[in-house]
């Protein structure tokens, strides 16, 4: 129920971004330009933030060993 | 008839009290969208370093977004008490977009931020973020009514002049708010705001990297306004250009004011990229150009080409002459408004009003105006170039600059090796008024740009003013900038201290909850 609930929220953001832009794409694409892109640069600083944190937790983890031919990895 | 001292005077102290603004609003929005940035990390990780980042950066932002609304207010005033014919001529439809500005700035932005500061221990996790993401919102669409408030008086659409009551009325509110500069200049100012506050961010960052302090706050800190100042620089620039293009169409003597093109050339146009030029002469010294670019800057094709100040001078004298008869239309009809041969006449006239009103300055009664007083109101019709060329050219150099700062920024932070780079760190503290004076720049050359009008081809700056003394101007003026310079100063101590204080140190939760505006819970609260 809980994933039909998002499905239905996520369908629901996707018809709103989709008239948002069909709407302000035919009268001004640099207002919907706007909105898109302005959402893109504070999700891309945000993820630079969590690359960082990721970064930083393996470097204090130290170097990984590398994996061997029978690891299942290589 | 208009004091010309005093239409000076007026537009001087509408320059300084923008200019002294125009420095608080860029960093506010985008200071706004980046704390919703740090704040959305926080919630999605839980890691109580980026609350403490939104907190501190959270309280820097409210330093200005004090002072940027204490120098706004009395500009909106200054329509009224220096600017009355044009609020009378223009009010119908420059009122609406304002209007909404204050119900965005001072309902919905207003309202938020006080939840944002106030409501750290009142709200769970996702409603501040959703405050936050509203001050953020609501900051950004105050500015978008200003802006297209500001691009009626650049390329007016939706409004018509209506004879009878003498005033411009409000026809197509889709085509005020849809207008092609409204949306390029709100989308390029806003963006400039990302930038500034990118570098603002990353500048006091990397002063604390260099005093080796708050480093977890510092590094995560400069990572985040490097991507997001790199980002927006690319929009900045991309808008940049859009706007020109629109200019291209709309204002065509203010892109000849910011290429110094006198002359119309053929096609493929070179760039002047340095010249001084010589209002007087009509003409420019110590050229230097660089082939073609100018055609595919302007028109985004090495075959196009666009008109100089020699064929816009031509132009404005044949509207002045078409305009002659619409103002001397509506002198009848100001006596006798059921005058229909007088309409018939101005209706026939109409779209040349304002060149009409161009040659009023030299000629009050239209009807005698003599061929050197066209001549002479057609040279008018020139913004004043030097300062348009070189404002133009100093904000796209310090752009450029800007640009290639957060690409290095980006590839330093991305290996995690921007600490080690201690003269880049340097140079991101210099770089903090760089984007303060872009802005400063890029509205002088809108605003520079768009003389000898308030409403471009409809009426001109000369018959906009009230009718002040001279003394009465002068008096305001200078209690305008004491003042605004105060203001200025509180700002730079007050933001200042706060650096200089830095962020608590982890676990003085408690200190610094009753220091701070930003969290009133007394203790604890940087433990998740």
């Amino acid at each position: 129920m809980k994933t039909f609930g998002y499905f239905l929220l996520f369908l629901l953001l996707a018809v709103i971004v989709i008239i948002l832009a069909a709407v302000l794409g035919d009268l001004g694409a640099w207002y919907f330009a706007w909105l898109v892109g302005t959402v893109m640069i504070v999700l891309v600083a945000a993820a630079g933030a969590a690359l960082l944190d990721a970064q930083e937790e393996q470097g204090s983890a130290g170097p990984r060993p590398r994996a061997g031919p029978g690891s299942g990895q290589g | 008839m208009h004091d010309i001292t005093v239409v000076d005077l007026s537009r001087l102290q509408f320059a300084v009290t923008v200019l002294y603004h125009f420095l608080f609003v860029p960093l506010t929005l985008g200071l706004s969208f980046l704390l919703a940035a740090m704040e959305t990390v926080y919630v999605v990780t839980g890691k109580a370093i980026y609350r403490e980042m939104a907190q501190f950066w959270g309280k820097l932002f409210m330093i200005n977004f004090a002072l940027g609304v204490a120098t706004g207010l009395t500009m909106e005033f200054q329509f009224g008490t220096n600017w009355s014919f044009y609020s009378s001529f223009v009010g119908d439809i420059f009122g609406a977009p304002l209007a909404i500005e204050g119900l965005m700035a001072f309902f919905m932005e207003s309202t938020f931020v006080g939840l944002m500061v106030f409501g750290w221990q009142r709200l769970s996790r996702g409603q501040h973020l959703a405050v936050t993401w509203l001050v953020a919102l609501g900051s950004n669409l105050s500015a978008l009514w200003i802006l297209i408030a500001n691009s009626f008086m650049q390329d007016p659409h939706g409004a018509f002049f209506n004879p009878t009551t003498m005033r411009m009325e409000l026809d197509s509110f889709t085509q005020l708010v849809f207008n092609a500069d409204a949306q390029s200049k709100f989308v390029h100012t806003s963006i400039a705001g990302y930038v500034t506050a990118a570098i603002f961010v990353a500048g006091i960052s990397a002063y604390y990297m260099l005093k080796r302090r708050h480093l977890d706050l510092a590094r995560r800190s400069f990572r985040m306004a490097a991507l997001f100042g790199v980002l927006a620089t690319m929009g900045v620039i991309t808008l940049g250009d859009a706007l020109g293009f629109v200019a291209a169409q709309a204002q065509p003597a203010k892109l000849a004011a910011m290429e110094g093109l006198w002359q119309t050339e053929a096609a493929p146009m070179p760039f002047n990229l340095i010249a001084f030029p010589d209002q007087h002469a009509q003409d420019n010294r110590g050229v230097l150009q660089v082939p073609y670019l100018l055609s595919l800057l302007v028109t985004h094709s090495i075959h196009g080409s666009m008109p100089g100040f020699d064929t816009l001078q031509t132009e404005a004298i044949g509207r002045i002459e078409a305009g002659i008869p619409a103002v001397q239309a509506l002198q009848a009809l100001s006596k006798d408004r059921h005058d229909a041969a007088a309409l018939a006449r101005f209706n026939a006239h109409r779209e040349d009003l304002g060149y009409g009103f161009l040659v009023q300055r030299y000629a009050p009664d239209v009807g005698k105006a003599t061929p050197r007083q066209i001549r002479q109101a057609a040279r008018d019709s020139i913004p004043p170039v030097a300062a348009v060329f070189w404002s133009f050219r100093l904000m796209v150099a310090l752009g450029l600059a800007m640009l290639a700062f957060f690409v290095l920024a980006v590839l330093y932070t991305l290996r995690n090796r921007v600490q080690e780079r201690r003269w880049f760190l340097k140079l991101a503290v210099w770089m903090l008024p760089v984007p303060f004076l872009a802005n400063e720049m890029g509205w002088l050359v809108a605003e520079l740009g768009r003389q000898p009008w308030t409403v471009y081809h409809v009426l001109p700056t000369w018959m906009s003013a009230s009718t002040h003394g001279v003394a009465y101007m002068v008096f305001s003026l200078a209690g305008f900038v004491l003042l605004y310079t105060l203001f200025i100063v509180i700002e730079m101590v007050l933001m200042v201290r706060a650096i200089r204080e830095g962020p608590p140190a982890p676990g003085a939760g408690a200190a610094y909850a009753a220091a701070t505006p930003v969290a009133a819970a007394p203790s604890g609260y940087l433990e998740d």
